[in-house]
């Protein structure tokens, strides 16, 4: 590349999209989507659609997969054909095998497994529409529908992606900043009481500094997701009690 | 009946329910001297136990529940017996007079559970005829209410023979049934909101003054 056409992914303080270097692409969650779950939720994280469904605790199935002392985390992690511009292939690669996998150790954590000896938490998540961040957004989500579902947690599961772009340490890359020459993309998730952190994965080289810079932005971004699916989980009663105070309302006329 | 007055409180699962030492309660957690929520649901931060009340959740069978099953399956001395829980229970065909078949609904008590949820059956009896309403079984206790408010309330305005089964599964005959839907529906929209067995109460009288006219 020559130095003409590099591009400044942050300048005055300001991102390509216009966000500021410690700030999230707008997030939106809705709990309770799915009729036939147990549990469900919907999330739009920028450019990002997730859609997620919780079915369990029930009987582990073939029988030789059950665990007596605790409960399985099936997490199915799966892109759709149309979330990528190019069409992906249905068929589930090395990526979302991977990814699976450690977002279901990570939500293992957070689960009261123990409480359901011989039974599978099935957790299925279905990327619409991708923008780089697809996995914490998808953990995020999968983390409200368990609440959704009822599914006693030790806490909810907030995950964010920090990493570096034009050599700043910036939080929440989307897809642009994560293709910059030097990017080092890193999802995190955390137990936002304890700060435990559940996800941990990086890929590029970071410096002492850096690492200790990006670990402090991802403390702050986990604890904004966090809010935002507080929200969402408080908002079913919310609404059902405005109902309520409307047709108190009514009465009263 | 429930004092509009009683504070209640919003929780998500790790949410601080309290850090006072209080009597620990469902569906909350401690850790480090603290106590946490362990579902979404609402607490009460007056009361002397801190517990949640949640919003969803599956019926883990406890000693001693009244619960309504399904007959799933048969085999040669015994049924199989559905019971909307993580697992299926059994019963003997000795325990039981009648013939029974794929579907027919029992109401039974439950004598032990072990250490993995599995539930044996007690006092079966057998119903004929009637219809099986799904609730959610975390609603239970507010479809019979204090005393058996509700119960009655339901009851005396719809006409139906009722068991409600702890885990979630009524069972009714007789009377209007449609009603008697519309009336549950209605209680597990606003479970979580006080005064609600008058408020029911008003509405089947609504609605039964309605169908009149």
């Amino acid at each position: 590349m020559k130095k003409k056409d590099k591009v400044d992914y942050v300048k005055n303080g300001k991102r390509l999209d216009g966000r500021k270097v410690d700030e999230l692409r707008p997030i939106k969650i809705e709990a309770g989507v799915l009729q036939r779950a147990d549990g469900s939720a919907y999330l739009e994280w920028g450019q990002n659609k997730v859609l997620v469904a919780v079915y369990g605790p029930r009987e582990a199935l073939p029988k030789h997969i059950q665990n007596p002392y605790r409960a399985l985390v099936n997490y199915n992690y799966r892109m759709a054909t149309f979330s990528v511009p190019d069409r992906k292939s249905p068929k589930p690669g090395r990526r979302e095998i991977e990814i699976s996998k450690v977002s279901g150790e990570a939500l293992e954590r957070a689960i009261f497994l123990e409480r359901f000896p011989n039974t599978t938490i099935d957790v299925f998540v279905e990327i619409l529409d991708s923008n780089a961040g697809t996995r914490v957004a998808a953990l995020s989500a999968a983390s409200v529908a368990l609440a959704d579902a009822g599914i006693p947690m030790r806490d909810l599961v907030s995950a964010v992606g920090v990493g570096k772009a034009g050599g700043e340490v910036i939080l929440d890359l989307n897809k642009a900043e994560e293709d910059a020459p030097d990017a080092v993309d890193m999802p995190i998730a955390m137990l936002p009481r304890t700060k435990e952190i559940v996800l941990l994965q990086m890929d590029g080289l970071f410096t002492k500094k850096e690492w200790q810079k990006s670990m402090k932005l991802a403390e702050k971004g986990c604890e904004q997701v966090y809010e935002a699916q507080r929200e969402a989980l408080r908002k079913k009663f919310l609404e059902a009690e405005k109902e309520d105070k409307k047709s108190k309302k009514a009465g009263d006329q | 009946m429930e004092k509009e007055t009683r504070r209640k409180k919003i929780v998500v699962p790790g949410e601080l329910v309290t850090e006072e030492r209080k009597r620990i309660g469902s569906h909350v957690f401690v850790d480090e001297g603290k106590v946490y929520a362990d579902s979404l649901g609402i607490s009460y931060p007056d009361s002397s136990t801190a517990s949640v009340v949640p919003l969803h959740g599956k019926y883990i069978p406890g000693r001693n529940d009244l619960i309504v099953g399904i007959i799933s399956n048969e085999t040669f001395n015994s049924y199989i017996v559905d019971i909307n829980s993580i697992y299926h229970s059994f019963i003997s065909k000795d325990s039981v007079r009648h013939e029974l078949k794929r579907g027919s609904i029992i109401s039974a008590i439950i004598q032990n559970v072990d250490e993995i949820n599995e539930a044996d059956l007690e006092d079966i009896r057998v119903f004929f005829g009637g219809e099986v309403i799904e609730v959610s079984p975390v609603k239970v206790p507010r479809i019979i209410g204090k005393n058996g408010s509700m119960l009655n309330v339901l009851k005396d305005n719809t006409g139906c023979n009722l068991i409600v089964g702890r885990n979630g599964w009524v069972w009714a005959k007789d009377g209007n049934l449609g009603l008697l839907v519309k009336a549950i529906r209605l209680i597990e929209r606003e479970s979580h909101l006080s005064d609600l067995t008058n408020k029911v109460e008003a509405f089947l009288k609504d609605e039964k003054g309605e169908t009149k006219k």
